[in-house]
C-alpha cells in the first residue's frame, strides 16, 4: 500500500482515518480545524534555519501509530499512574486528554504546529496522580520506521499536585538516505508542588528534519529540572518554553548541543515568568565542528504582573573548526517593575591552548586532551542523565563528532 | 643513558622578542638545582620550553634528556620520558574531575605501543589507593578528587594538586616553576615536603624561584642565576644566600663592569 503524500491528503481522508481509529468527535474536529489552518498558513519565516531543501508536499506521513517504545514498570498502575500510547488514551481517558492536548502548544502557532495537530498518530500519555512519586525514570523512545517519511509524535504529561517524575524522551533512528520529517511536541503540565525531571535527547540519524515544540507549564511551587540534548539530524528547529505560571515555581534548565558536518541545529528555549517569586536558571553549552551551525535563540520573558523574579540565562559555545558557526542571541524582555535578579551571558571561543598544554604536560596526547575538554564542557547536561547506558551512548555519539 | 637534563645554547622568542639568548645549563640527575633570577629574566620561559609549550619559537639550541633532543618531542612525549612541569599557574578544566584527569594521565604513562590500552590501564582499586594515599600525605580533603580540575581552587590547593600529580606520575626530572608563589607558610611547608620526599636518587629537580625563601625548605645542591635570558653565574647554596642578602643589583653591576 502506498501512503498518501501531504499534497495528496484531503480533509475527508484525515476524517476517515480518525473515525476508523475510533477517535472521539472533538479530536476529529480538531484535526479538521488544524488541517484547514495548515493549508492556509504560509511557511514560517524562521530566523537562521534554512529549510529550503525540504519538499514538504512530497512527504508521505505515517497513517497509523508506529515506532513508539515505552519502557515502564506496569505495577505503577496500581497507584493510579496512567502510562499508555496517546492513541490509546484518546479512547480510554478522553476527558483528560481533551483537557490538556494542544493547550500548551496551540495548533494555530504556525504551519508546522497545525500540520502536527492534523496528522499526529503516535505518542505517550502519562498521568501521575496526586502525591505519587515515581522513583524510577520513565523512558520513551521515538523512532522513524525504515519507510516512514514524516511522523508527529507527541508527549503529553500531567502531574497532579505533589507528584514527582523523571521522564526521558529520546528521538533516534538509523541514518537515512532521503530527507524525512519529525514534527514532535511535548506538553508537560506540572501541578502545584510537583517535581519533574525532563530529559529530552535528540540523536536522530542523518537527513532527519526535526521541527519540535516543547512546553513545561509549572503551577505554584512546582519544580522542573530540564535537560535538552541535541546531537543528530540534518536540521533541528525546536522552540521550547518553561512557563513559570505559578508563584514560587522553579526551573533549572541545562542544554548540550553539538552540530558537526553540515548540520543546522536551532534551539529557541524560553523562560517565561508569569508567577511571583519564581526562580529560573538556564545554561546551554554548544559545540560546533566541521561546517556545523548552531543557533541559540534563548529568551527570558518576565510578564508585567509578576513580583520578585530571579532568573539567569547563559550560553557558552566552543568552536572546533574555523568553518563552524554558532549564533548566540540571548534575550531578556522585562515588563515587570519588580524583579529581584535578571541577567544573561554568552561566551564563545576555541579549545584553550593552555588547557591542551597543561594536559599534554601530564602525558595525555592532544586528541585525548581535546576529547576530555569537550566532554568536560558538556558535562553539566550529560551528568543529569540518570541512565548509564543512555549517557554512554550519547557520549560515544559526541566523541564521534569531535 | 644520561638522565642529566642538558640545555645547550638555547635561544627562544615570542613574536619578535627574544627572551632566551643562549642558555647553557645542566641539571644533573638526582640533584636539586635552583635557578634564581629577577622578574623578566626568562626563568618561566625556560621552564615552559623544557616541558614543550608550543607558544614559543625556539630559534636555536638543544635540550638533551635520556639521549634525545627533546625539542623534537611533543609535550605529552616529554612527560612520558619522565619530565614533569609543576606549573606556576595551573590551568582549570571545567567538567573534568581531578580523579578522571589523574587516571587519564597515569594510563597515558602506562600505555604501550601496540597494546590494548585496557590491558595497561591502572586497576580501579590500585588507582583509588594511590590517590587516597597521595591526598592524605598532602593534607587534602577526600572530596578533592571529585572536584573539577583547578576550577575555583585556592592558590594552595592548586599547588598541592601539582605535587599530587608529581607524586603519582613519578617523574625522573621535575621542573618547579615558582612553586612558592601565592603560598602561605603552611602550604609552602606541605608543598616543599612533597618535593623533598621525591627528590633524590629517583628524581632530579630544576627549581625556579625569584626568592631565597623557598630554598629554606627545598635545599639545592646547585644554584644558577639567570638574567636577561642567560645563565650568568653558577654556584652552590651559598650563592642563593648571597643574593638574598645583596639583591640582584649587585650581580648586575658586577657583570656590567666585567663586560
Amino acid at each position: 500500500m502506498s501512503l498518501l503524500t501531504i499534497q495528496d491528503l484531503t480533509a475527508a481522508e484525515i476524517t476517515e482515518r480518525a473515525r476508523a481509529a475510533g477517535e472521539p468527535e472533538w479530536l476529529v474536529e480538531r484535526r479538521q480545524e488544524a488541517w484547514a489552518h495548515f493549508v492556509d498558513a504560509p511557511s514560517p519565516e524562521w530566523r537562521r534555519t534554512d529549510i529550503s531543501a525540504l519538499d514538504l508536499a512530497k512527504l508521505a506521513p505515517t497513517e497509523t501509530a508506529q515506532g513508539t517504545a515505552i519502557q515502564w514498570d506496569e505495577t505503577l498502575a496500581a497507584q493510579g499512574v496512567i502510562c499508555t500510547s496517546l492513541a490509546n488514551a484518546v479512547r480510554t481517558h478522553a476527558d483528560l486528554v481533551q483537557k490538556y492536548l494542544d493547550v500548551a502548544v496551540p495548533f494555530q502557532a504556525h504551519k508546522f504546529t497545525a500540520l502536527r495537530a492534523a496528522l499526529w498518530q503516535d505518542g505517550l500519555f502519562l498521568y501521575v496522580p496526586k502525591n505519587v512519586a515515581l522513583d524510577v525514570p520513565l523512558r520513551v523512545i521515538y523512532t522513524l520506521a525504515a519507510g516512514a517519511q514524516a511522523a508527529f509524535p507527541r508527549t503529553l504529561v500531567v502531574l497532579e499536585e505533589g507528584a514527582s517524575l523523571t521522564l526521558i524522551e529520546e528521538y533516534t533512528s538509523n541514518d537515512r538516505a532521503e530527507i524525512a520529517l519529525a514534527g514532535p511536541s511535548s506538553e508537560i503540565f506540572a501541578g502545584p508542588n510537583s517535581n519533574i525531571r525532563f530529559i529530552s535527547a535528540q540523536h536522530w540519524g542523518s537527513k532527519i528534519y526535526h521541527f519540535g515544540a516543547q512546553r513545561v507549564v509549572l503551577e505554584r511551587d512546582a519544580n522542573a529540572e530540564w535537560t535538552s540534548i541535541a546531537l543528530g539530524g540534518q536540521v533541528q528547529h525546536i522552540d521550547a518554553e518553561a512557563t513559570l505560571l505559578g508563584n514560587g515555581s522553579r526551573v533549572n534548565w541545562l542544554g548540550a548541543t553539538f552540530a558537526s558536518d553540515d548540520q543546522i541545529l536551532y534551539s529557541g528555549p524560553w523562560l517565561r515568568h508569569a508567577g511571583d517569586n519564581a526562580e529560573s536558571f538556564m545554561q546551554f553549552k554548544t559545540v560546533v565542528n566541521d561546517k556545523g551551525y548552531s543557533v541559540f535563540d534563548g529568551m527570558i520573558k518576565i510578564e508585567l504582573a509578576t513580583k520578585a523574579t530571579a532568573t539567569r540565562l547563559e550560553e557558552h559555545a566552543l568552536h572546533l573548526s574555523p568553518e563552524s558557526r554558532n549564533d548566540s542571541i540571548p534575550g531578556l524582555k522585562i515588563d515587570s517593575n519588580d524583579v529581584l535578579r535578571g541577567g544573561h551571558a554568552s561566551t564563545s571561543g576555541d579549545v584553550d591552548d593552555m588547557q591542551l598544554f597543561y594536559m599534554q604536560a601530564r602525558g595525555i596526547n592532544r586528541d585525548e586532551a581535546k576529547r576530555m575538554i569537550v566532554m568536560g564542557f558538556l558535562a553539566p547536561a550529560l551528568d543529569t542523565i540518570p541512565v548509564d547506558g543512555l549517557r554512554e551512548e550519547l557520549t560515544s555519539i559526541i566523541e564521534g563528532k569531535i | 643513558m644520561s638522565n642529566d637534563l642538558v640545555i645547550k645554547d638555547l635561544h627562544a622568542s615570542i613574536g619578535d622578542t627574544e627572551i632566551l639568548k643562549g642558555v647553557n645549563l645542566t641539571i644533573r640527575a638526582s640533584t636539586v638545582h635552583a635557578v634564581m633570577g629577577p622578574n623578566g629574566s626568562g626563568k618561566s620561559t625556560l621552564a615552559h620550553i623544557v616541558a614543550g609549550h608550543p607558544g614559543y619559537a625556539v630559534t636555536s639550541g638543544e635540550i638533551w634528556y635520556k639521549d634525545q633532543n627533546i625539542l623534537e618531542l611533543d609535550a605529552d612525549d616529554r612527560s612520558k620520558l619522565g619530565i614533569f612541569l609543576a606549573f606556576q599557574y595551573p590551568v582549570s578544566v571545567p567538567g573534568v574531575t581531578v580523579a578522571n584527569f589523574l587516571r587519564a594521565a597515569l594510563n597515558a604513562h602506562r600505555a604501550e605501543e601496540g597494546v590494548d590500552p585496557k590491558k595497561t590501564a591502572i586497576p580501579v582499586a590500585e588507582f583509588r589507593k594511590q590517590i587516597r594515599e597521595g591526598m592524605k600525605t598532602l593534607e587534602m580533603d577526600e572530596g578533592f578528587a571529585r572536584r573539577y580540575l583547578n576550577e575555583g581552587f585556592s592558590g594552595g590547593e592548586k599547588k598541592r594538586l601539582e605535587i599530587l600529580q608529581m607524586t603519582m606520575l613519578k617523574p625522573s626530572m621535575a621542573v618547579m616553576d615558582e612553586t612558592d608563589s601565592g603560598l602561605d607558610i603552611d602550604a609552602l611547608r606541605i608543598v616543599a615536603e612533597g618535593v623533598n620526599r621525591l627528590a633524590g636518587p629517583d628524581m632530579g629537580a630544576l627549581v625556579i624561584t625569584h626568592y631565597q625563601r623557598l630554598l629554606n625548605y627545598i635545599k639545592p645542591q646547585y644554584v644558577s642565576v639567570m638574567m636577561e635570558g642567560r645563565i650568568v653565574r653558577d654556584g652552590g647554596p651559598e650563592l642563593a644566600l648571597e643574593l638574598e642578602e645583596k639583591g640582584y643589583d649587585w650581580l648586575r653591576e658586577e657583570l656590567a663592569s666585567a663586560a
